[in-house]
């Protein structure tokens, strides 16, 4: 161990500090005590412990106070009351503070060890995550900036040179014209894999929320099925849309509400069978405009329900009816949170799924939305 | 177009410029090739072109923004169509591929992603020059 612990106690009982001082081992520890909370917060400030205990109940600024204060200073910093009134809504309020656990006094050289050490580990573990989460931000960013330039430059000028040669090919044999098509699709798959990928490690939410305004959802759903609608008719999927008006306008970005509306249709059309339906619905309820999208394709397996909105997961179900890597609803489920939504799906193996969006509503801007259509249908697919 | 149309491509890329430049030969255009911004901005100031296609992330960076910027502020230059053809993902140009994107750098641009199919992209060069025409004329 190349870091000794730094440890602070904050109690205005010298006994406290003594026998505190006496159990917790000189050598594995760097102990420091303060008799109240001003001077223990000074000592937060210039130390920088890594655990600290608070007595909660002391002379001048209560031990709650400090553990606001503390968390003010350094969030990653592990704190853990004392407190001589083991009731248990005192810890719970502790806790709520931010605390991490609770030691009721008096107590044990054992019972001061363990917590000491659960604390240390809590704190070390806190740390690992935060040099994490730092080092995962630094190849997000460095890779989404390597992939978007040095890989998709190199396949665009292949890509735009093989569109050339097609378009001049009346000198190349059919089975040559053959091999440039099929040269064109894979570059075209690699291209598109790259940009879901791309999308999946750099979309950005927090820059979402500063383009906020209020969006109208019918009209998302309406650009979203615009677009998912080429591939509805090559599936003779028909999508039926029914909004029940009306409907107030949302806080948002529409393009990517829009964007979610499209993973979540396109995965609806992927995952039909041929000639098939999609029901799309839209109403305002209890304050919260909720669109869910229906379809009676391949369905989803009770165990992976579970696992479907994480990033690069495809279930057993959907492994063989499509390709792709799986990411989309993940982007999804980030795009609706960032809007404060939520997304939920129920779904029964062999029957098809829903998928359900919930958005609050707009509420300072109460909006009539223009059309007046009840329901509507739209992309009816092929001749069925 | 009764006259050959005089087009400036500015990227750094020579092997995708020569993809593009192939397919605007073929369809009948006379297109001068500039592989960096410098060198593009010269051949703009110092002879007359019909359209500019413009790459976006050249160099150090957005280095065709800075082009765009300096046509801009010249009052023939701000006139040119400017097709911006880029590798950055646009999620606009993402949702609705083929629909018109207008970034609004000069007076009369679009915008679409590398690469570009043929007929997307002859079909942007003769609406950009026509609309420029057609400006010119009113």
């Amino acid at each position: 161990m190349k870091h000794v612990p730094r440890i602070l106690i904050i109690d205005d009982e010298e006994v406290v500090l003594d026998s505190c001082a006496l159990i917790l081992d000189k050598g594995e520890h760097e102990l420091t005590t303060a008799g109240n909370g001003v001077e223990g917060l000074e000592l937060v400030e210039s130390l920088r412990p890594d655990l600290v205990f608070v007595d909660l109940k002391m002379p001048g600024i209560s031990g709650f106070e400090v553990l606001e204060k503390i968390r003010a200073i350094d969030p990653s910093i592990v704190t853990v009351v004392i407190t001589g009134y083991a009731t248990v809504s005192s810890a719970v309020e502790a806790m709520k503070k931010g605390a991490y656990d609770f030691l009721p006094k008096p107590f044990t050289p054992e019972e001061l060890r363990l917590i000491t050490r659960r604390g240390l580990e809590k704190r070390s573990l806190v740390l690992e995550t935060m040099a994490l989460k730092r080092e995962r931000e630094i190849m997000r960013e460095n890779f989404a900036a390597i992939v978007s330039h040095e890989l998709k430059s190199p396949l665009g000028a292949v890509q735009q040179n093989l569109f050339a040669m097609t378009r001049d090919s009346g000198t190349a044999s059919e089975k040559d014209k053959e091999r440039l098509e099929k040269m064109k699709t894979r570059i075209d798959d690699l291209m598109k894999l790259i940009h879901k990928w791309l999308r999946g490690i750099s979309v950005d939410m927090a820059s979402i929320k500063e383009n906020f305004e209020p969006v109208s959802v019918t009209a998302c759903i309406e650009k979203a099925i615009e677009s998912t609608t080429p591939e509805a008719v090559r599936k003779d999927v028909g999508i039926a849309d029914a909004v029940h008006e009306p409907i107030r306008l949302v806080l948002g970005d529409e393009v990517s509400l829009t964007e979610a509306l499209v993973n979540i249709l396109g995965n609806a059309i992927k995952y039909s069978h041929v000639g098939t339906q999609i029901a799309v619905s839209t109403e305002e309820k209890d304050g919260r405009i909720v669109t869910s999208v229906t379809d009676s394709g391949v369905g989803i397996a009770e165990e992976d329900l579970p696992m479907i909105f994480d990033g690069f997961y495809r279930a057993e179900s959907g492994k063989a009816a499509a390709g792709g890597v799986g990411l989309g609803l993940a982007i999804t489920r980030r795009i609706i949170e960032a809007h404060d939504g939520s997304i939920a799906v129920y779904s029964e193996l062999g029957k098809g799924s829903t998928f359900v969006l919930s958005l609050p509503v707009l509420r300072s801007a109460p909006s009539e939305e223009p059309g007046t259509e009840g329901v509507k249908d739209t992309a009816k697919g092929g001749t069925g | 177009m009764s006259e050959k149309a005089k087009l400036l491509m500015i990227d750094d890329d020579p092997d995708f410029v020569e993809g593009i430049k192939a397919i605007l030969d073929d369809a009948g255009y006379d297109v001068d090739v500039a592989y960096n911004p410098d060198d593009g901005f010269k051949a703009l100031k110092s002879q007359h072109y019909d359209l500019l296609l413009l790459d976006i992330m050249m160099g150090r960076g957005a280095e065709g923004v800075m082009i765009a910027r300096k046509m801009r502020k010249d009052p023939v230059l701000n006139e040119m169509p400017v097709l911006i053809i880029t590798g950055i993902r646009e999620q606009i140009a993402f949702l609705f591929p083929g629909q018109a994107v207008h970034p609004g750098f000069v007076a009369t641009d679009e915008l679409v992603e590398k690469p570009v199919e043929p007929d997307l992209l002859l079909e942007k060069v003769s609406t950009l020059l026509r609309t420029a025409a057609e400006k010119k004329a009113t």
